[in-house]
């Protein structure tokens, strides 16, 4: 019953205009925790391919590996406003279709290389758009975006294995050059 | 009202019973139990103990499920006092949540209270800047409020007792208007708070300043603390989770834990005052009635000598409903004042800006500290069309920040490897002075009242004209001292904040020299009811502009001293 609602919201949401996945979406359940947002798991797994693809794997760990997907829904649910949560939603749903215009196949399926072009020009559709679809796809890149690199950044992972975090910062240091300090370039 | 006692009276007696542990409360029992004082502190909240009960003091960021975020639920449901700057995951359970404490807004008052033992003591900015005459003699000299029946020379003594043994850091300034005091080494002014300090003198001589702001740190003087258990501030700056150093002064860390060791303090958390108790035979109070917070059944606890220390506004309402024949409309209060004549800080505007310069340095570590002006307007002389003036946090720093334009492999180098620095960014906060007035008052409720059957507070508190025009002011000679001292892309602030988010709400229960123009003597007994002492926020006549902690410390030790000396007590 949920799960119909989920579909019927859904709809009412994009207008009708739900371009169902060639995977079975309709025998997919919401995952319970993110029934307000209606993320299946084939839509986590969608939003785990574009964090990987904001910060790929590489000499060090990336989006993937330190399942940040799931911290991005943990942050869509818990700490943005509703209208936001739409956004991010719709433009989640959508976003293989918006790939399949820019990328000409789904997301999961292109190169590297395509995958971060179709991010760039999400990302790059203009702030004033009238077209909704496009406006949620910006919307939810950018929401992406910004807990993707929140989540890369503040993982047990960086916090405390590639950059630890010192609870005592040293005592303070009012006039530092800035060329006296050292810093060793991280290969990510 | 029902009584559920069941042990003997003289089980429930002690000298003195101090309500409120926190900032002033553990300074009243700290100073009574080190001189023999049986002594039970009467706390609202649940106990709080020192290291044991400060669950993230040692979490790292990505501990906290949201990174230190509020919840959109938790903003929903505390509209007030998530507000609070330092009301955030890593600290929430300090507060207290808006519906658990209900209270009336007449107009619009952001209350911010910390119900647990060591109070807001816990959760304090720590900024500790003495009062001079200059403050004292406000009222008398600019024809406000009433007279201030004590001047520096009173506190003076006290102000050196509480910062030694608290632990204050800071640099001797020789400022007449911000009085030095017992300091521990101070923190470092950066570069370009330094040359901001060059170009006040420039340009205005010797009648602004900039100096590095004293605040509760230990610093120094470190074997004299280990005695209480505490070392070393490590600038961690994580100070509103409790610190597991004792490197700030709380209730917890430093003054409870004293009072505690000498055998003489008793500690009854989970229960709410009632009321106090007056004997018109007596022509005393004898006693607190309490009301527990978990079983909500009533007992009374005696004493020759209270301490109201509950907080500035649950002091109000604690004397406001303590009602008898002799007292009909709350405690002490013949002169009809009680619950008037309060005041707060006004905190509404701001500047921030950007100075070019020094682009070759940065700073490392952390500070607990920043700078800090002395009140400069209507110093010596009025000088504006509006009364006293304001002091001003003033702060400059600089950050390293990645470019996060791209997406990919590019983007993940750029942010282990930040390549941007931004320029130095310079800030300032007001601290306004604000007027006491009979307009601005809190009440009981007639018609509410919470879980323990106390009536709600009713809090009727507004700016004025007066504050109106000193936001201007302020904003006016930020601007002009930000512009001369070649600072760019200045913008001034006035987020129109309600009252109270200051946390520095004052007053009601004023000191005074006449009994019908106020409730509380010198000494900060009630005029009508001596052996109830007041010496929280409370009692303020006035407000100054200095964070008030300090004072509430020493005006409490001080208060102490006079009660155990009247009673002939102890060791004094």
């Amino acid at each position: 019953m949920q799960r119909r609602e989920a579909l019927k919201s859904l709809a009412i949401l994009t207008g009708g205009a739900v371009l169902i996945p060639s995977c079975n979406f309709e025998k997919e359940d919401i995952l319970a925790a993110y029934s307000n947002l209606q993320i299946t798991p084939t839509l986590q797994t969608l939003l785990g391919q574009i964090a990987d693809t904001i910060i790929p794997p590489g000499q060090l760990k990336g989006a993937i590996d330190l399942a940040v997907q799931d911290f991005i829904l943990v942050m869509v649910n818990d700490c943005i406003d509703k209208d936001q949560q739409t956004q991010f939603s719709k433009g989640l749903q959508e976003f293989n279709a918006f790939t399949k215009k820019t990328g000409s196949s789904n997301f999961s399926k292109l190169e590297p290389t395509a995958k971060e072009k179709v991010i760039t020009e999400g990302l790059a559709i203009a702030a004033d758009t009238t077209d909704e679809n496009l406006k949620s796809i910006r919307e939810f890149l950018s929401i992406t975006k910004r807990f993707t690199i929140q989540g890369f950044m503040m993982s047990e992972y960086m916090m405390t294995e590639v950059k630890p975090y010192s609870l005592i910062p040293g005592s303070y240091n009012g006039e530092v050059l800035i060329s006296s300090i050292s810093n060793t370039k991280i290969n990510g | 009202m029902a009584n559920f006692n069941i042990d003997a009276k003289s089980e429930r007696t002690y000298q003195a019973i101090v309500i409120g542990s926190g900032m002033s409360g553990s300074w009243a029992a700290k100073e009574l139990c080190e001189h023999g004082v049986k002594t039970l502190v009467i706390e609202r909240g649940r106990n709080v103990k020192h290291l044991r009960d400060y669950p993230t003091t040692n979490m790292l960021p990505h501990e906290f499920e949201h990174r230190g975020q509020l919840t959109k639920q938790i903003e929903e449901d505390n509209p007030v006092v998530s507000k609070c700057y330092a009301f955030r995951e890593d600290a929430m359970h300090f507060f207290v949540k808006d519906k658990e404490h209900p209270y009336v807004q007449e107009k619009p008052f952001d209350w911010i209270r910390g119900y647990q033992v060591g109070g807001k003591s816990l959760l304090w900015a720590r900024q500790v800047q003495r009062w001079s005459d200059f403050d004292f003699d406000g009222p008398a000299r600019d024809g406000f409020a009433v007279d201030w029946p004590i001047r520096y020379k009173d506190i003076a003594p006290w102000y050196s007792h509480v910062e030694k043994f608290a632990g204050v850091s800071g640099n001797k300034d020789g400022l007449a208007n911000l009085p030095d005091g017992e300091f521990l080494p101070g923190f470092e002014l950066n570069i370009v708070e330094k040359y901001f300090q060059e170009q006040l003198k420039k340009h205005y001589g010797d009648s602004r300043h900039m100096i590095l702001a004293r605040c509760a740190h230990i610093t120094g003087n470190l074997e004299y603390y280990k005695q209480q258990g505490r070392v070393q501030c490590q600038s961690r700056n994580l100070c509103q989770r409790g610190c597991p150093f004792g490197g700030y002064f709380s209730a917890n860390a430093s003054t409870l834990p004293w009072a505690e060791k000498t055998g003489n303090m008793t500690m009854r958390t989970d229960a709410v005052v009632h009321s106090i108790i007056y004997d018109e035979a007596k022509g005393k109070a004898t006693g607190v009635r309490i009301v527990d917070v978990n079983t909500k059944q009533t007992e009374e606890y005696f004493a020759d000598v209270i301490f109201v220390n509950a907080a500035a506004l649950n002091t109000n309402l604690i004397l406001l409903n303590s009602t008898s024949n002799r007292f009909p409309n709350g405690l002490g209060n013949d002169s009809e004042l009680l619950g008037k004549y309060v005041a707060f800080h006004n905190y509404r505007a701001g500047i921030s800006a950007e100075y070019e310069g020094y682009s070759e340095y940065t700073t490392t570590g952390g500070r607990p500290t920043s700078g800090y002006f002395p009140r400069f307007r209507n110093l010596h002389k009025q000088e504006t069309d509006f009364l006293r003036g304001y002091a001003a946090g003033f702060s400059a720093g600089r950050y390293n920040y990645a470019d996060q334009s791209g997406v990919g492999l590019s983007l993940k180098e750029e942010l282990l490897n930040p390549s941007k620095c931004s320029n130095w960014s310079v800030g300032s906060h007001m601290m306004g002075e604000t007027i006491p007035k009979a307009t601005n008052y809190v009440t009981l409720s007639k018609t509410e009242k919470d879980a323990w059957g106390i009536p709600l507070l009713s809090v009727n508190v507004d700016y004025d004209d007066n504050d109106e025009k000193m936001v201007k002011d302020y904003q006016e000679q930020m601007t002009e001292m930000f512009d001369k001292a070649g600072f760019t892309n200045i913008r001034v602030r006035d987020d129109h904040r309600a009252p109270g988010l200051d946390i520095h709400e004052m007053g009601g229960v004023r000191m005074g020299k006449d009994p019908k123009t106020s409730l509380l003597n010198k000494d900060h007994q009630l005029h009508a009811c001596a052996n109830v002492y007041v010496t929280d926020g409370a009692c303020m006549t006035s407000t100054s502009t200095q964070n008030p902690s300090l004072s509430y410390m020493a005006f409490a030790a001080r208060a102490a001293h006079h009660a155990m000396k009247n009673q002939k007590w102890g060791n004094v």
